[in-house]
């Protein structure tokens, strides 16, 4: 076997490389342009999916966040709904009979005064009413709006008893009619 | 198509005049009147009130009304209905420190439509009161008090449904400071 041949390609080509170069020639690199316009084809999009996704994102938020609203509103109202009932005791029972439920209390053992059962607590704390500190700006329109109606009342009177003398009731609401 | 062409031009000039008219006409109608031209007068005054409650503000000032007070229940049940009120008062250490134009430029305003002057009182000596009311159908829903005296100027515009026997007979009994507007003219003795 030949080797410089199979080093290099010089000297005599080995006759069992020279058919395996033929056999495999066939694979070898051949240099042109490349076309994939059969081969790969572009993935096609649509332009307004992404558009469609947002939108559809947007109404799935407010779907949810209206859900959740009104959960949260439903589970307010039925908080402040619930009402607390205490068992009711008699207001005087029998001493018979408070001396009989005595003894058998102490016959059964340590027992809660209240059941769970019975009692409907309210877990969530209730909100305290919130006392509004009347503001600067509402003081100072009461006090505007008392300045102004002191001022109409004054004027108005003054031209009612300017045109009639002393007043007596029902003049304005008389010339009403008038105007 | 013709036809679609021949009121195309149109189409424009009806809508302007449906957007324009109700504008004009509920301006016409509004019982607010400018103020702000007396405003110059402030600078020879020996005292000025000025008075700017809108809506909201009566609102608000509705609420400080302790109901448990009668008279104040009373105030609440008067202001509740109202728009606004708007004054200027002026009061002046000498006489005529205000002219006859002043005056022009609020009774101009109260000559247009919707208003009627239900009282005038002319006086030389004590000077003018005039009441002019805003009608809306048989229901008043404004009120001006123009008050024109020889070292004092008022006017006291009011909107919204208002009670004029009931505000006339507030006087006195709102339990507030007197700020010493009421009258400038001294008694003939004192003089």
């Amino acid at each position: 076997m030949n080797e410089e041949y199979l080093w290099d390609k010089s000297g005599e080509p080995d006759p069992e490389i020279a058919q395996l170069e033929e056999i495999l020639g066939t694979l070898k690199y051949k240099p042109r342009p490349l076309d994939l316009s059969d081969q790969v084809k572009p993935a096609s999009r649509n332009r307004y999916l992404p558009l469609l996704a947002i939108a559809a994102a947007l109404v799935i938020a407010l779907v949810v966040g209206l859900i959740w609203l009104r959960t949260t509103s439903t589970k307010d109202d039925h908080q402040q709904i619930t009402h607390v009932e205490r068992p009711t005791v008699p207001s005087n029972p029998p001493s018979s009979e408070v001396a009989r439920q005595d003894n058998e209390q102490k016959a059964a053992g340590p027992v809660n005064e209240t059941k769970s059962s019975v009692v409907a607590r309210n877990t969530r704390r209730l909100r305290s009413p919130k006392v509004i500190a009347p503001s600067k700006e509402a003081l100072e329109a009461k006090e505007q709006l008392m300045t102004a109606l002191r001022l109409a009342s004054e004027k108005l009177s003054l031209a009612q008893k300017k045109t009639q003398g002393p007043a007596t009731p029902n003049q304005i609401r008389n010339q009403h009619k008038i105007g | 198509m013709k036809s679609l062409f021949h009121y195309m031009p149109r189409t424009p000039l009806l809508v302007a005049l449906l957007v324009i008219i109700p504008g004009l006409t509920a301006q016409a109608q509004d019982p607010k009147i400018q103020l702000s031209q007396l405003d110059h007068l402030a600078a020879r005054a020996n005292e000025t009130v000025d008075v700017n409650v809108d809506e909201r503000l009566i609102q608000l000032a509705a609420k400080m009304f302790n109901e448990k007070d009668e008279d104040e229940a009373r105030i609440k049940k008067l202001v509740i209905g109202m728009k606004g009120i708007y004054v200027r008062s002026f009061e002046f250490d000498n006489d005529n420190e205000y002219s006859s134009a002043d005056l022009e430029t609020i009774r101009a305003q109260l000559r247009g439509p919707g208003w009627t002057r239900m009282v005038n009182v002319t006086s030389k000596r004590e000077g003018n009161v005039e009441v002019y009311v805003s009608m809306s159908g048989s229901e008043i829903n404004g009120v001006t008090v123009l008050c024109a005296e020889q070292r004092e100027l008022t006017v006291v515009n009011i909107i919204g449904p208002v009670d004029l026997e009931k505000l006339a007979h507030l006087e006195g009994n709102l339990g507030i400071p007197d700020l010493g507007i009421r009258s400038t003219k001294k008694p003939k003795d004192e003089q």
